[in-house]
């Protein structure tokens, strides 16, 4: 129908318009890749949220992914926290990736895990949390505390599951699964389990492109 | 310009109830009927009693015995002469915010306060803010004020206040002798000598007061009155904070000694006020009664300076996971300290240290995941990738020398893998080192892709064994 076309024209022209199906936007730091950025549901990692990823094995890209949009909050003297992870950070590497090294705090403990990532939520200084918990540890209670803890900071949490963790049921912003190969599904977004499910893919991890779902 | 010296004296009735009170648990009830005892001469008799069992009957100087059998729910404690002097020691702290000239004298602590009058207006406003801190230590306290130290005591067990000299004279010269601190003894024998007022005495020729009574009372008369000098030992907040506390029940239950430890907090917390510095590191040592193995709790703090609900905090945390096997008796603590004290800088709007956030954050980690949990991470001069980073303390790290591409993860060992199943991209990359150390490796790093595209850092090792073996992962 032409006339509906005009007011529909019309109505996206006004940027000063809001609509109830448009989403409010979410703070979020850029992932430091435009095409996924683009994928994401606010344009980037959202900011106070959790956000679960879950890689088929370990050091499948989980660190690739991250570590751009990590780089750049300690550039702006924000600290990093790197809780539990399952294997040794490089040094080397993440200087390369122009992480300040200064800024980057690692909890070796896997046991305290939640709890500290708990306590560096509430102190609202960090830049961002990435934290490895146990899959014993992994409860419905406690992720829910920590998303409840991620709401009232500005950093963005990464809760990134052992591989064959079963995650629970929660209300996570965004659920991300790392396929070996470096291929990466959007489980859950803003809007549910999106319909227009994206798939990354790479020729190899170092650089994730994002491809037309076929 | 000279001022009018003004002796402040401060008591605590009951002290030894007082003293032994600080170091009950906050849930110990203060209805239930409390005594506390003491040896003398063979003899275990009460000496102070608390409300609830004075209306039963129990009064001080009866025999224990006594008061079991009259009141059979009583709780009856003994004299804890440390603790009580301790007591005499906190309120000694406390008053020394007021005044350099402090003195302990025996049954109380005397402070002049004359040189402070002119700092605080009046008097009653020096005196005030006095009682007010005393209260807020849970202490119940006497304050009287005399021109010579040893009446101080005399006049705060009144609570009486008098500045000048004559008044003070006339004042003492009425009181009947049982007013003053003099021992039982000495009591009876100026009653026998029909004796009742200090004027009586007074009337008595100096030369008879001396052989009848016999100096040492003499000269305290001459104290009290100002005809003679009192010799003050002037106290000193101590060098170290080092404090032993022992518990009257003892417990197993960490509430209670977390409690304990607040008291010793608040007292901590006094003297780095008063020695003007802050605090860098805490120790606490638990003494078990049974002569087990003690329990220690140590912290150092990111920042020195003092903040004591985070402290608490902190000790909670390091209690936590301790299993005490039996009940705490005595507990120790310790404090180091350094005279440099930063300016606290509060925020403007929310009125918190922002400044001291960050520290506060990681010593509350610290004290959970300990020391060594808590880290950062750094990069050393060796070739040999296993040997090129090293934990380093949190906040710190060192220059990274350029090395060519390097995966983001190192696995902690490195595992053998089948060279037929993986795909070489890129390399090698000769490392060869450890010569020097015994220790000589002599490998080729390739990174190589696996069947499903992760990519992998190997290595082909020459030196000492051979063989291929995976180091890293660039996931």
């Amino acid at each position: 129908m032409p006339s509906s076309n005009t007011l529909e024209q019309l109505l996206s022209a006004r940027g000063d318009l809001w609509r109830g199906r448009q989403r409010p936007p979410v703070p979020s730091i850029s992932t430091g890749r435009a095409a996924l950025d683009q994928q994401l549901p606010g344009g980037g990692w959202p900011r106070g949220k959790l956000i679960e990823l879950l890689p088929e094995r370990v050091g499948v890209g989980e660190m690739e992914l991250l570590l751009p949009c990590l780089a750049e909050q300690t550039r702006q003297g924000l600290p990093v926290l790197f809780l539990a992870p399952p294997l040794i950070p490089c040094p080397q590497s993440l200087v390369r990736h122009k992480l300040d090294l200064t800024r980057l705090l690692i909890v070796r403990e896997q046991q305290y895990t939640f709890w500290a990532a708990e306590q560096c939520l509430k102190s609202g200084l960090c830049g961002a949390i990435v934290a490895w918990p146990a899959s014993a540890d992994v409860r419905e209670r406690s992720v829910r505390r920590l998303q409840l803890a991620a709401e009232n900071g500005q950093a963005p949490v990464f809760l990134c599951y052992a591989p064959g963790c079963k995650p629970p049921a929660s209300l996570a912003a965004l659920r991300l699964a790392i396929r070996t190969g470096g291929a990466l599904d959007v489980l859950r977004g803003q809007r549910g389990k999106s319909p227009d499910t994206i798939r990354l893919n790479a020729s190899n991890v170092v650089s994730l492109t994002t491809r037309a779902r076929s | 310009m000279p001022h009018e010296a003004l002796w402040t004296g401060i008591v605590c009735p009951q002290t030894a109830m007082q003293a032994l009170l600080r170091l009950l648990p906050e849930d110990f009830d203060l209805e239930d009927a409390l005594a506390v005892h003491d040896t003398v001469g063979g003899r275990t008799r009460v000496i102070e009693v608390n409300r609830a069992a004075h209306r039963l009957g129990v009064h001080a100087g009866q025999v224990l015995a006594d008061a079991l059998a009259i009141a059979p729910g009583l709780h009856s404690l003994p004299r804890a002469r440390k603790a009580e002097q301790r007591l005499l020691e906190e309120i000694a702290l406390r008053a020394y915010q007021y005044s350099h000239q402090v003195a302990i004298t025996g049954d109380g602590v005397v402070l002049e306060t004359g040189g402070s009058r002119r700092l605080h207006g009046r008097l009653d406003t020096l005196l005030g803010a006095l009682a007010d801190d005393l209260a807020q230590m849970g202490l119940i306290t006497r304050l009287g004020s005399a021109p010579v130290p040893a009446a101080a005591c005399l006049l705060a067990r009144r609570k009486r206040h008098q500045a000048k000299l004559p008044a003070l004279r006339k004042l003492l010269s009425e009181w009947p002798l049982a007013h003053l601190a003099l021992a039982p003894g000495e009591l009876r024998k100026l009653d026998s000598l029909g004796l009742k007022h200090l004027r009586d005495v007074q009337a008595l020729p100096r030369f008879e007061r001396d052989r009848r009574l016999g100096q040492a009372l003499t000269r305290y008369l001459d104290e009290i009155t100002g005809h003679q000098q009192t010799p003050l030992v002037y106290w000193q907040p101590a060098e170290q904070f080092h404090q032993r506390l022992e518990l009257p029940v003892p417990t197993i239950r960490s509430e209670a000694l977390l409690f304990m430890l607040n008291r010793v907090l608040e007292q901590l917390h006094h003297w780095l006020q008063v020695r003007d510095r802050s605090l860098t590191r805490i120790e606490v040592e638990m003494h078990p009664e049974d002569q087990g193995p003690v329990v220690e709790l140590r912290t150092g703090l990111g920042q020195a300076g003092f903040h004591r609900q985070r402290l608490l905090e902190i000790l909670r945390l390091k209690l936590e996971p301790v299993r005490l096997q039996s009940a705490i008796e005595s507990l120790v603590v310790r404090a180091e300290s350094t005279a440099e004290q930063p300016p606290p800088q509060a925020d403007l709007w929310t009125g918190t240290n922002v400044n001291d956030a960050w520290p506060a954050l990681l010593d509350r980690l610290k004290a959970r995941v300990g020391e060594e949990g808590l880290c950062g991470i750094a990069a050393c001069s060796d070739h040999r990738p296993e040997k090129s980073w090293k934990w380093s303390p949190p906040g710190t790290t060192t220059a990274v020398c350029e090395t060519p591409l390097r995966p983001n993860w190192l696995l902690p060992h490195p595992k053998p893998c089948q060279i037929k199943s993986l795909t070489l991209m890129d390399g090698p990359e000769r490392i060869e080192a450890g010569w020097w150390d015994g220790q000589d490796t002599r490998r080729d790093y390739w990174i190589a892709h696996d069947r499903h595209g992760n990519k992998l850092w190997i290595f082909h090792e020459y030196k000492p064994g051979s063989g291929w073996f995976v180091h890293g992962l660039f996931g």
